[in-house]
């Protein structure tokens, strides 16, 4: 949109320029302003993480980098079980990811590629799993653990909701775009119906896995309503659990405590949580972004 | 082909086998708990509808659903005003930076909800605060953001339109790229204003995605619970317990057969309100 003025324009089309130049200018600074506000308290707290605990309350909006310290990152290691979190989270990450990835694409393939009697109703089942709030299983599946003798295991953590609905809804779209000759080649050439899922499928979806991957681990990474329900006891907290105890020791009153130094812990330990997953996301957004644009509702 | 009918069968087991033990199994003992009166302990009494009179006719329970309501009322509308037209202005042609804004705009959605929650608690503290060290540089008065019942509200709202909004621009930017940019050309070429354009080609066009995102938010509003329960703990004065937080409340006190018909005239809540949004831009869309 560079203006290159080499004639001289009659003066309407000038003016038309220059009109499009204060469109672009106003665009610009309403999204620049929607990203400043989008950023700035992940920014702000990242920042405020290293700064000295007093100063976080004192001057909260002042920065300065020559007396940034590494305190409140000490400080909070000791005091939170936050390697714990991490490692427990870990642990459901690979194992309830592993399942996510293998077993929802699979059921995604058969709910795409075949006709069987019952496909309709177990189909019913996914859409009713979708629209189901999570909230109204928590108590039975609560005393379902129980019984089990899962509460405050890895097992309670990782099995319910580890075939994700959303994720079967999802590669269902993406394997039906799979065109129907690859499957009938293969099995012509005597590929077994899994074989045809390993070797064909798999392959040709692979961007959509990506995106799928992406979702998965950042919502197990993210999740928190069903850890804190079954897993509360520190042996099993996962990451995010350990974090929600944090700010209540702020605003639950813990006696003795020091504002100052909670403050700074927490801001600390938020970081240490933030950090990897935004990281992540940086390097495959593109993947995740795609994914959705690809494959949300049609207009 | 026997291994060809066989097969699907096999695929989708696992599937169905979670399903029936972690979804039907639950929901068939949520609905017979409702009509009991249980504290986690001993035989569950029957006591028929007693939980359901019992809530219908309870001042928390319905606060709770007001609070809720209050929350959409919050959200919802704003979301989709902001959403729309940030997603139309990513949308326009020749845009630079784009995937720049597109990413920065999804990065409070990627952010955990626990961590993010944590920061708003210290951002709006009422005395030690940033948020109120920039009012009072600006000479605004001191707010209680978290501490009184005017303002908490508007600050889990703010909260949580912070951390969805730019995943609800990307799910409206992917109803945007189904227009086909022919239409807004004619458009210009017959004089159009961009509100004009915006308000008779772009919004009728995207209609699905946007009754898509009422419903998927009218969810999740109702259910919001990790945002009360680590900012505000469901105060001051109840005035930030949501729906979710009355029903973990219960959990908390063992007070099980109630809160199972608690999380039951939830969904019918929830489910009444999605058929609703869905009847009504249906209807719209017919006039």
């Amino acid at each position: 949109m560079t203006a290159t003025d080499h004639s001289p324009k009659p003066a309407r089309t000038r003016r038309l320029v220059s009109w499009q130049y204060a469109r672009t200018f106003a665009i610009h600074g309403v999204l620049l302003l929607l990203m400043v506000a989008f950023l700035a308290p992940v920014v702000w707290a990242i920042l405020s993480s290293f700064k000295q605990a007093n100063g976080i309350i004192r001057a909260p909006l002042v920065f300065d980098p020559s007396s940034f310290t590494l305190d409140n990152y000490t400080s909070m290691f000791e005091d939170v079980p936050i390697v714990r979190g991490f490692s427990n989270t870990a642990v459901v990450l690979v194992f309830k990811g592993a399942i996510t990835m293998f077993f929802a694409p699979l059921a995604a393939f058969a709910f795409a590629k075949y006709d069987f009697k019952g496909k309709n109703v177990i189909f019913g089942m996914v859409l009713v799993t979708l629209m189901l709030p999570t909230i109204v299983l928590i108590i039975p599946l609560l005393l379902e653990m129980k019984t089990l003798g899962w509460v405050n295991t890895y097992q309670g953590l990782i099995l319910p909701g580890a075939v994700d609905a959303f994720a079967i809804f999802w590669m269902r779209q993406v394997i039906r775009a799979v065109p129907d000759d690859l499957l009938a080649a293969a099995r012509i050439d005597g590929c077994s119906e899994f074989g045809i899922f390993w070797r064909v499928i798999v392959p040709v979806i692979r961007p959509g896995l990506a995106g799928l991957a992406v979702l998965t681990i950042m919502n197990i990474y993210n999740d928190f309503v069903w850890p804190v329900v079954v897993a509360s006891s520190d042996d099993r907290a996962t990451l995010q659990v350990v974090l929600s105890s944090l700010a209540q020791n702020i605003t639950g009153n813990r006696i003795g405590a020091d504002y100052a130094t909670v403050t700074g812990e927490l801001l600390a330990a938020a970081s240490v949580a933030l950090i990897p997953l935004l990281i992540f996301f940086i390097l495959l957004q593109r993947h995740f972004i795609n994914g959705i644009l690809a494959g949300s509702v049609k207009g | 082909m026997a291994r060809l009918r066989a097969a699907p069968y096999v695929f989708v087991a696992p599937f169905v086998a979670m399903f029936l033990a972690f979804s039907v199994y639950p929901m068939v003992f949520t609905v017979r708990l409702s009509f009991t009166s249980w504290r986690g302990a001993g035989d569950p009494v029957w006591i028929g509808w007693d939980n359901y009179s019992y809530l219908l006719t309870n001042d928390r329970f319905w606060g709770s659903l007001w609070n809720s309501a209050a929350l959409w009322l919050l959200i919802v509308p704003v979301q989709l005003v902001v959403g729309v037209i940030v997603a139309v202005l990513l949308n326009s042609a020749k845009l630079r930076l784009r995937g720049m804004y597109r990413v920065a705009f999804i990065v409070p959605f990627v952010t955990p909800l626990v961590a993010v929650a944590q920061i708003w608690v210290v951002l709006f503290d009422q005395s030690y605060g940033a948020i109120n060290s920039l009012f009072a540089l600006v000479g605004l008065p001191e707010v209680g953001w978290l501490t009184t019942s005017t303002w908490a509200k508007p600050t889990l709202a703010l909260l949580f339109l912070w951390k969805t909004t730019g995943f609800i621009v990307i799910i409206l930017l992917s109803g945007l790229q189904s227009i086909k940019p022919v239409l807004y050309e004619s458009a210009s070429l017959d004089g159009a204003s961009w509100s004009q354009q915006l308000r008779s080609i772009t919004v009728p066009l995207i209609r699905p995605t946007i009754m898509f995102v009422v419903v998927l938010q009218t969810l999740a509003v109702f259910q919001m619970f990790a945002e009360p329960f680590v900012v505000t703990q469901g105060g001051p004065y109840s005035s930030t317990t949501t729906a979710g937080y009355f029903l973990y409340n219960q959990i908390n006190r063992a007070d099980l057969g109630t809160g199972a018909a608690t999380s039951l005239l939830l969904v019918v809540a929830v489910m009444a309100l999605s058929l609703m949004f869905v009847r009504m831009l249906r209807a719209e869309d017919g006039s």
